[in-house]
């Protein structure tokens, strides 16, 4: 038992530890994936793989960097930890993402004892997979690219040259990788360094008796939380558009959350089989998702750590889309995340009125475009996500062009960037008027984007939340479905969510148009009430 | 002509420092700021410090006016011209979330609504070559409804401005024609020549938004010095950390839009030349908030894209970190945790001690009890503090966590110090230094208090306490020096690189950077320059600045390596790895322009003889009889502890530190650990 003084004053040099390795990593990134969409998270972690700190750019990598060390020691053994070790590992059915999420950690020796452990994860442009930074009709993990871990980078301080020449043919952009990595590996360094000053300044003892106080701390607060829901099973589903292959299926989601005095179970087993295209996920990447919907409605300000979660349980079933297996193509594996947070949102809005706001645009509506760059001879890959409408609530209306709920502090891309890097221009960027839903109070807009192609490039689509798009709640309307149209206006129209690697001519247009969100409370009802 | 001023405006007090040339006599005054018209409050100071402006030599001051436009929401009304076709970026504003789990997330609201907005035909592509023509046609709309509907600015972002300025240069010179010199006509090229079209146009429209407020305020105090005999310019703190004179801050207003904190850094550098130390850490605390700021190599930290109201800014601004850590600063309990701020007692009700209605027990109420701050030297005793009021205040959360009041006490300062130690570590995380290489300087009137402790949670050994810590930002103010900074995108690969076409460049931006310092008066013999070109691996997006020997090192020999490795250098310094044989690219150059002006040579007055009392002072749950002694008696070295009032400041000196009141007039803690 520590004072709460010493307690007080090791939480925030743990928070604090982690939002240092987290600015470590995204300053000495190679990639706007990393410094631009913040594709990015961390942890320390203490020895027994529980979260002292995190910094995530990314909600939906919430508290799951701890799968892979414990993963690690699973297949290994304790005793595999030495000091100076640097790991990596980007398995899907481990890490739950697509193979682009490479999460790199190390063990933290304080005194020659195992301590803890430092981890970072960042998406990687590229993989190495059939299609330049990611395909989205894969159906087997092996057309994804290069599969890892875990293995070692670092052995005794040292990089290990073997698996970096491995890396470096495997991926088609080597230098960037290899950087960032080596910023991932930096960052690992700056968590075992501070958590080493921080055991050093306190004691080993001192430290994990605060951690114990500071864990029970926030469950506490968490269950208090809980204990005001009413008890009960709340039910809500929605579909996923298709799996990118078949584009006539719908997939169903349904989630089933359980509150029961100071505990909450989330159930998403009742959902589609582990489909033929991309989008499937590891269970824990599932678990995140409900864990981010948990943090949204109930907990946005509480402190993250290994308490955090204790009261949640979450349950998947093996061979289901959310927690899929060998060889299950898992590129997209994040629509269906975002499905399942706006539904447990709805499922509790009931109970939860005044936390909870309609359905948002719901997805991260990628447009990829890759090619030659004839202005330089060089292979290129643009990756963007498209910004949409969020809900309204009881009191507001939604926000307009915003980043989707798995993502965080995602920027667009600024249209004088992405026409100084790639054969690409931008000709519209507007709201699109009218798209979020009606209601007492509106939902967010959507916007409509317009590329010209400068070049003869492949251009890959992947737009979502069209079967069923934004729900208003208590009366209020949806928001419109995403809609996106090559050629508008002229020969060859053509209109289209998802695609891969389609060639387009040089001088060709793409019209994209982003979902809106959903209104809250029927129109009617104000009339009534004026 | 004998005196130099330098006033601060803060939001409650606006301090004044007055350096007399024949003399050498430093003073320091306050009168309370006028928020309505800040003019009031610059004249009412100048009163009390009682100086008469006909003998003023030179005068500067930093000022919130066009701030306080802005986070009240009471700027100008401005009209936003835009390329055809993407009107909405400044409404879309990047669509990032700040805050991460938050279903009901809204974006600042935007200056310009979007029924002010107009766009305007006419493309470049990414080289600055035309592709459609401006459509100046629909300038003159624009510029006819601004008229007949009485805007007071309009700001025109134009896609790749930066590259190709004309189109920008077109409309505005069409909307002088219509609109005369009334009305503020603000081009992104001229505020802030870098890529970006969201960022640039933020930046546009702040200028716009503020620009007419900050003109009329300076014309205000211009007029206003002029009929009392004031001969010599107003100056004015840009956001840099540099000055110009008003006539130019009517131009560009925006660069001293935060032009009231930064006085402190410039104060820091002063410091660093004085006591020959390269590296200080200037920490400002004060009531509601703690700024800390860093001078690296004798420099101010400066960045070049700040975020204000969450609004972006592309311009020089001295690099600010700020957490809620203050005196007011409110301690309480949450799930058996005890924490502190960020939420603070504010001005009113003020801490418990202030007698003021609070009960809530802070920061201050918490010094008071462990008889760190003399109730009756507060604000240089201006307030007497109630310190049975803190002890209730205090007792109360005591029970709820399980401390005595004064174990809860010590507490509450040392979770303050601990968090304001780890603001320090962040910031200088982010550059790659380590902290306990710097010296502290301490002012607000705060600062001083913690300052030890702090030090010594970062391993620091040295903590400096400047004259008159209470009003270190005006005195900073009269050691900064006129400064232009110009930018230029220079977009190119490392190989690719034109070592003339660069020289010349570089020698075009000096030329213009001086031209504006002799417009300002500055004489040939006391200007400098500095350039700089920002790098960064190719695909990488944060750049870091490259400091370049001179316009004319590029066209020398094996200028390709020596840069590269020099990148490389800053790259491992500040990130702890460089890829060597990466391919590096430039992407801007920076030329910065100094117009030296002279320096004070502070005379230090002999201290005075006076007696201290001794009251017992908890340390380290200890109460230990310490000295109360009156800043102007100390001689030689004073051990700790002990702790040193003045008018402004209560600096605290903990058991195992010394303190030493250096011949420059500055109290210098060795920091014992």
């Amino acid at each position: 038992m520590t004072d709460p003084i010493t307690t007080e004053i090791i939480r925030c040099a743990l928070a604090q530890a982690a939002e240092d390795m987290n600015t470590t990593l995204i300053r000495s990134s190679y990639t706007p994936v990393i410094y631009e969409a913040k594709d990015c998270a961390v942890a320390l972690l203490d020895r027994d793989h529980n979260v002292l700190g995190q910094s995530s750019g990314l909600p939906i990598f919430l508290g799951n960097l701890e799968v892979c060390t414990r993963f690690t020691e699973e297949e290994h053994g304790r005793d595999v930890w030495r000091d100076g070790d640097v790991w990596v590992l980007n398995d899907s059915y481990v890490a739950g993402t697509h193979l682009n999420d490479v999460t790199v950690y190390g063990p933290i020796f304080v005194a020659g004892e195992l301590a803890g452990f430092a981890a970072s994860r960042a998406h990687w442009l590229d993989m190495g997979s059939k299609d330049p930074g990611g395909s989205m009709d894969s159906t087997t993990i092996f057309q994804e690219g290069l599969r890892m871990g875990p293995v070692k980078v670092y052995a005794s301080g040292a990089p290990c040259a073997d698996l970096h020449e491995v890396i470096a043919r495997n991926v088609r952009f080597p230098y960037a990788t290899l950087g960032d990595m080596r910023a991932q590996v930096s960052c690992v360094l700056t968590g075992q360094r501070r958590l080493t000053e921080i055991m050093a300044r306190w004691g080993v003892d001192t430290v994990h008796a605060a951690r114990d106080e500071i864990f029970a701390q926030t469950e506490r607060m968490e269950r208090a939380a809980i204990a005001a829901i009413p008890d009960g099973v709340y039910r809500s589903g929605g579909f996923l558009d298709n799996d990118g292959i078949d584009l006539a299926t719908p997939l169903p989601v349904n989630v089933v959350v359980t509150v029961a005095g100071e505990t909450i179970g989330v159930d998403l087993t009742d959902c589609a089989d582990q489909a033929t295209g991309p989008v499937n996920c590891g269970a824990a990447q599932a678990v995140a998702a409900a864990r981010v919907a948990y943090k949204l409605l109930l907990s946005p300000d509480v402190p993250l750590n290994g308490g955090s979660f204790r009261p949640l349980t979450v349950a998947t079933r093996p061979g289901s889309m959310l927690a899929a297996e060998s060889p299950a193509a898992c590129q997209y594996y994040y629509s269906h995340l975002g499905l399942i947070i706006d539904l447990v949102v709805k499922a509790l809005a009931p109970v939860l009125p005044d936390r909870a706001a309609a359905a948002s645009y719901g997805d991260s509506l990628i447009v990829q475009v890759s090619g030659v760059d004839p202005r330089t001879g060089k292979l290129y890959v643009s990756q963007e996500a498209t910004v949409g409408g969020w809900g309204a609530w009881n009191g507001g209306d939604g926000e307009s062009a915003l980043i989707n709920n798995v993502n965080g502090n995602l920027r667009d891309m600024p249209i004088e960037v992405l026409e100084t890097l790639f054969p690409i221009r931008v000709t519209r960027y507007e709201i699109r008027p009218g798209s979020g839903g009606a209601g007492r109070w509106r939902g967010g807009d959507g916007v409509i984007r317009e590329y010209e192609f400068g070049a003869d490039t492949a251009l890959s689509l992947w737009f979502e939340r069209s079967v069923t798009p934004a729900w208003g709640l208590a009366g209020g309307d949806a928001g419109a479905p995403p809609h996106v149209t090559l050629n508008p206006g002229r020969p060859g129209e053509r209109a289209m969510l998802k695609v891969n690697a389609l060639p387009v001519r040089a001088g060709d247009t793409l019209r994209c148009e982003s979902g809106g969100g959903g209104g809250y409370a029927s129109l009617d009802e104000d009339i009534h009430g004026a | 002509m004998a005196y130099r001023v330098a006033m601060d405006i803060g939001g409650t007090f606006t301090d004044v420092v007055c350096y007399d040339e024949r003399s050498g006599r430093v003073a320091a005054a306050k009168a309370p700021t006028t928020p309505g018209d800040l003019a009031d409050g610059v004249f009412a100071a100048l009163e009390r410090a009682a100086v008469d402006p006909a003998e003023i030599s030179f005068f500067t001051h930093g000022t919130t006016q066009g701030l306080n436009a802005l986070l009240e929401r009471k700027g100008a009304r401005v009209m936003l011209l835009t390329s055809a076709g993407v009107r909405d970026v400044y409404q879309i504003a990047r669509g990032n979330r700040e805050r991460m789990f938050d279903l009901r997330y809204r974006k600042p609201v935007p200056l310009v609504p979007p029924s002010d907005l107009a766009e305007v035909g006419g493309r470049y592509d990414w080289r600055g070559a035309e592709l459609t023509p401006l459509d100046e046609d629909a300038v003159w709309a624009a510029a006819r409804r601004a008229r007949s509907e009485g805007f007071d600015a309009v700001a025109v972002c134009l896609l790749f401005s930066y590259v190709n300025p004309e189109h920008e240069i077109r409309a505005g010179e069409i909307l002088a024609k219509e609109l005369g010199d009334d009305v503020l006509v603000v081009l992104s090229h001229e505020v802030a020549r870098e890529w970006r079209e969201y960022e640039r146009t933020s930046s546009a429209v702040l200028e716009a938004y503020t620009g007419p407020v900050v003109r009329r305020y300076l014309s205000r105090v211009e007029a206003r010095f002029a009929e009392r005999g004031l001969r010599v310019p107003v100056h004015v703190m840009q956001s840099s950390g540099g000055l110009v004179n008003a006539a130019y801050a009517m131009r560009r207003p925006l660069r001293t839009l935060l032009s009231g904190p930064v006085g402190g850094t410039m104060g820091g550098v002063a410091v660093a030349r004085l006591l020959d130390r390269g590296n200080i850490i200037c920490v400002d605390m004060g009531g509601t908030s703690f700024d800390v700021s860093l001078v690296v190599g004798g420099r101010p930290d400066v960045a070049v894209e700040a975020r204000i109201e969450g609004f972006p800014v592309l311009m020089p601004v001295v690099n600010l970190h700020t957490i809620g850590a203050g005196g007011g600063s409110l301690a309480y309990a949450e799930a058996g945790a005890l924490r502190v701020g960020p939420e603070s007692a504010g001005a009113v009700p003020g801490p418990a001690c202030y007698g003021r209605g609070g009960t809530r027990p802070t920061v201050t109420d918490a010094n008071l009890v462990l008889g760190r701050v003399d109730p009756a030297w507060f604000a240089g005793g201006l307030m007497t503090l109630d310190a049975e009021a803190s002890r209730t205040a205090l007792a109360g959360l005591a029970d709820a966590v399980g401390l005595d009041t004064t174990a809860l006490a010590e507490g509450v300062c040392d979770v303050a110090n601990a968090k304001m130690a780890q603001a320090i570590r962040t910031l200088t995380v982010e550059h790659g230094i380590e902290p306990r290489e710097f010296a502290l300087v301490a002012y607000g009137g705060a600062g001083p208090m913690h300052a030890a402790f702090i030090a010594r949670e970062l391993g620091i050994g040295q903590v400096v306490v400047p004259r008159f810590p209470g009003a270190f930002s005006a005195w900073g103010m009269l050691e900064a020096d006129i400064r232009r900074d110009l930018t230029r995108p220079y977009f190119t690969s490392g190989d690719d690189l034109d070592p003339y076409a660069m020289s010349g460049a570089l020698a075009g931006l000096a030329l213009e950077a001086l031209e504006e310092l002799a417009g300002q008066g500055v004489p040939r013999d006391r200007m400098s320059v500095e350039h700089a070109v920002d790098m960064r691996y190719e695909g990488q997006d944060y750049t870091l600045t490259i400091p370049l020997r001179s316009a004319a090192e590029p066209s020398a020999p094996g200028f390709a390596q020596a840069l590269a490795a020099r990148f490389a250098d800053a790259h491992t310094a500040r990130y702890g790895h460089a890829t060597p044989e990466a391919p590096v690219e430039l992407v801007a150059l920076r030329t910065t322009a100094l117009g030296a002006l002279p320096r004070v040579a502070a005379a230090v007055p002999a201290a005075v003889e006076g007696a201290g009392a001794v009251r017992d002072v908890i340390f380290n749950g200890t109460a230990h009889p310490t000295p109360i002694l009156r800043r102007d008696t100390l001689r030689g070295e004073t051990p700790g502890p002990a702790v040193i009032v003045e008018e402004t400041a209560t600096t605290v000196v903990p058991p195992g530190c010394v303190a030493r009141a250096d011949a420059g007039g500055f109290l210098i803690i060795e920091v014992g650990a």
